[in-house]
């Protein structure tokens, strides 16, 4: 069963008088485990096929399955439970809320996990979290006490910290020098390597689409092309240690 | 619970994020909230104090006075007391005259007038026990009233010297006994019913006699303080029930008689005083509570002395009362309690209907306004107040009550005012967090937040700003409560019930003020939200 299943999804915005066509009919598959990299220019229809894989927009007309499941027309309280469970968000410029510990920026997806889980159980939670990001030294940390790198590899914790089947990695790279943002791909691609998660990334950026297993390519709203494509391994940087955190 | 909990934790971190904007809102809060506290405070202080005044004032007080003023006064000119026909003219005590009037020979009739007033007429008292003993009179009658016999020998003043002129008036008759007072105590509605005999009476230290004071006497009863609300007693007590009820010798100074006495600041309590040649123990000092009224010499409550009555109708031989003082559970029953008075009393002293009565009934009112008048004028005021004596008391309290109502809306509405500034100082600020917090609440929708998670936190923000002003708000007001009646001697009291009430006002300030915000919060979609700059 594919993780994503996109059939002849389209998308149409009303801006003022124009009528938007952000997506004429996209149809696409993707398995688990997959590191899929959709990339286009601005404008391509990549940012709108983010926001309804990622749940946070529904499409005009098709049908979206996520693990099998039609989320194309659920209710708003459904589908944030959908996003909640199943999809973890990593957002360019981090999003991390300022003045909040590593660790409670980690904890708050479990803030609106139903049922609630214990404090105690969503504490432990985020720090494994966390440990498995190699911060768990860095728990209590505010975010502007950490680089950069740090506080991305904190936005991927919490996208994980609920066991998500899909990770959403929108423009992750966008506000990182480019020895971080090798750094932060090489995390994605450990990641996947070891626990099997299916991520799909989103960019503008060629070599950073690159690193992931297949490229998608989007333009005026339809894919131009979808191609398998070997990893880049190239990490530019030699002294690399290990980054995740054995046996996680 | 835990979700509750949960709730409480997210609005306290975003509080504690933003500490310079959310202490200046709870300031506003604090503002208001003090302000409801201490005029609630205030106003319901100013309540209590205003009731304790109409009570110590006597709103609720009649006064049962021996004698009949009014006809006494028209009596007193050249109206011939043998025409007893005439009832109007009748000397007190008439429950009685008027019915001996009739069968009683002629030169009985002749010398009743003076008989009622002139005790000491041996002829006309022959005369009379000899009416009794034929039949002609209730029997029990002259018990009560004869209480002055010229015949027995006192070894201290009699009636006639202590009163000189016995028609002295008001209060001198001798109509009023202890069994009536007992009898108006049963009356539903009555509080307190205290038996007085009221002399002036020469009070002089024991262990030294040059230390003397003339004044005010009252044999009284234990019940007096519960009347007299306005009392203290800064030595010692009251005289209690045992005392009277066994005509102990025991006194309660008032505090300028103890001054006189025994000088400013000094304990008279256990010391001997000699009154008729008698010994009396002091038992205490009384003295005035309110600020409104000081003990000034002569006047009838503090330059005096209290003993008990019984001890007074003991050592003087007497039976009869001057006044019986009474108060009303109700400050607004005294007119139809003043009725039933009057009505129970006439039966007592079987007065007929064409009769006048031999007592008179005044409640406070009355005695106020018809003091330091001219005879005929209390005469004429005293007629008008039939009716006005039942209202004019009442009025004022009611119209105290009013003026006092008036000042709570005028202090509750400035706090409602301040309230209302508070909450929208609340509102502001969560408007300014939501906008400052576009990004996150898209990324907490993004993390799986429903619409309701997100408006609850905000209203729960806005909850506990409002709630810590709340708090702060109540304290300030303890503070500012009690620093008024500490500093201005404003009377402020503060209930259990303002303090919840406070809290609630807060809180609910808190939900009122969040919700607004938090509706634009919820409303916000998640895509825009995550791109807002």
């Amino acid at each position: 069963m594919s993780v994503i299943s996109l059939r002849n999804v389209t998308k149409v915005y009303q801006l003022g008088d124009n009528t938007v066509h952000a997506l004429r009919g996209v149809s696409l598959d993707i398995e688990e485990g997959e590191f899929v990299a959709i990339t286009g220019p601005s404008g391509s229809g990549k940012s709108t096929m983010m926001h309804i894989l990622g749940c946070l927009d529904q499409p005009t007309s098709g049908t979206y399955l996520l693990n099998g499941k039609d989320v194309s027309s659920l209710p708003s309280e459904e589908l944030a439970a959908v996003r909640n469970k199943q999809i973890g968000f990593v957002f360019q410029g981090f999003n991390l809320l300022p003045r909040t510990s590593a660790v409670e920026n980690v904890e708050l997806p479990l803030l609106y996990c139903r049922p609630l889980l214990p404090a105690q159980t969503r504490r432990e939670m985020a720090m494994k979290a966390l440990a498995s990001m190699g911060l768990a030294n860095r728990s209590d940390h505010h975010p502007n006490q950490l680089s950069g790198g740090q506080q991305q590899r904190v936005a991927i914790a919490r996208a994980l910290v609920n066991q998500p089947s899909l990770i959403l990695a929108d423009e992750p790279t966008g506000n990182l020098d480019t020895k971080t943002s090798i750094e932060v791909m090489r995390l994605l691609q450990e990641l996947r390597e070891k626990s099997g998660i299916t991520i799909v990334l989103i960019t503008h950026e060629p070599d950073i689409a690159a690193y992931g297993s297949r490229i998608i390519s989007v333009r005026d709203g339809v894919i131009i092309s979808d191609k398998p494509n070997e990893p880049r391994k190239d990490f530019e940087v030699e002294e690399f240690e290990p980054l995740l955190a054995t046996g996680s | 619970m835990s979700s509750l909990r949960t709730l409480c934790d997210l609005a306290f971190t975003a509080v504690r994020r933003n500490r310079v904007q959310s202490s200046l809102a709870v300031l506003g809060v604090m503002i208001g909230v003090g302000a409801l506290v201490t005029s609630l405070a205030l106003g319901r202080g100013a309540q209590q104090a205003l009731n304790e005044q109409l009570l110590a004032a006597g709103v609720n007080m009649i006064v049962v006075t021996a004698g009949n003023y009014q006809t006494q006064r028209r009596q007193r000119g050249d109206v011939d007391a043998s025409n007893i026909s005439d009832h109007a003219s009748l000397p007190p005590p008439k429950s009685w005259a008027e019915q001996v009037a009739l069968t009683l020979p002629q030169e009985l009739r002749s010398g009743l007038r003076s008989a009622v007033y002139r005790p000491e007429d041996e002829r006309l008292f022959s005369l009379l026990r000899r009416a009794l003993q034929d039949g002609g009179l209730p029997s029990g009658l002259l018990d009560v009233h004869f209480e002055d016999d010229p015949m027995e020998l006192h070894d201290h003043p009699t009636a006639k010297e202590r009163l000189g002129d016995t028609l002295a008036g008001l209060g001198a008759a001798a109509t009023l006994t202890l069994a009536d007072a007992e009898a108006i105590r049963a009356i539903p509605g009555v509080q307190t019913a205290a038996s007085g005999v009221h002399e002036n009476a020469r009070i002089t230290r024991a262990d030294d006699q040059s230390k003397q004071w003339l004044t005010r006497m009252h044999g009284t009863e234990a019940g007096l303080p519960t009347i007299r609300r306005g009392w203290t007693f800064p030595y010692g007590r009251f005289l209690n029930e045992r005392e009277v009820a066994g005509s102990e010798q025991v006194m309660v100074l008032g505090k300028v008689a103890a001054e006189r006495l025994y000088g400013a600041g000094v304990n008279p309590v256990g010391q001997t005083i000699l009154l008729w040649n008698q010994e009396f123990k002091v038992v205490g000092v009384v003295d005035s509570a309110s600020w409104a009224v000081q003990p000034v010499t002569g006047d009838d409550q503090f330059d005096a002395f209290y003993v008990p009555v019984t001890t007074v109708h003991r050592l003087l031989n007497l039976s009869k009362l001057n006044t019986i003082t009474v108060t009303t559970v109700n400050a607004g029953g005294t007119g139809e309690i003043a009725k039933v008075i009057t009505a129970l009393l006439r039966e007592r002293h079987g007065i007929t209907e064409q009769m006048p009565d031999d007592f008179t009934v005044r409640t406070q009112a009355e005695q106020v306004l018809s003091k330091g008048l001219s005879p005929e004028l209390a005469l004429t005021v005293g007629g008008n107040l039939a009716r006005m004596e039942e209202i004019t008391m009442e009025q004022i309290s009611a119209s105290l009550q009013r003026a006092n109502r008036t000042m709570l809306a005028l202090l509750g509405g400035v706090a409602m005012i301040s309230l209302i500034v508070g909450g929208i100082g609340v509102m502001n600020l969560q408007l300014l967090s939501v906008t400052q917090r576009t990004r996150e609440v898209g990324l907490r929708m993004a993390m799986g937040a429903r619409k309701r998670d997100i408006a609850a936190q905000f209203v729960s923000e806005a909850t506990m700003i409002s709630l810590a002003g709340g708090v702060l708000g109540l304290l300030a007001g303890l503070f500012a409560s009690s620093m008024l009646e500490g500093v201005l001697q404003w009377s402020t009291t503060i209930s259990p019930l303002t303090m919840v009430l406070a809290l609630v006002v807060a809180a609910a300030l808190g939900i009122i003020a969040g919700v607004y915000p938090a509706q634009r919060a919820a409303g916000l979609d998640p895509i825009g939200a995550l791109r807002f700059e």
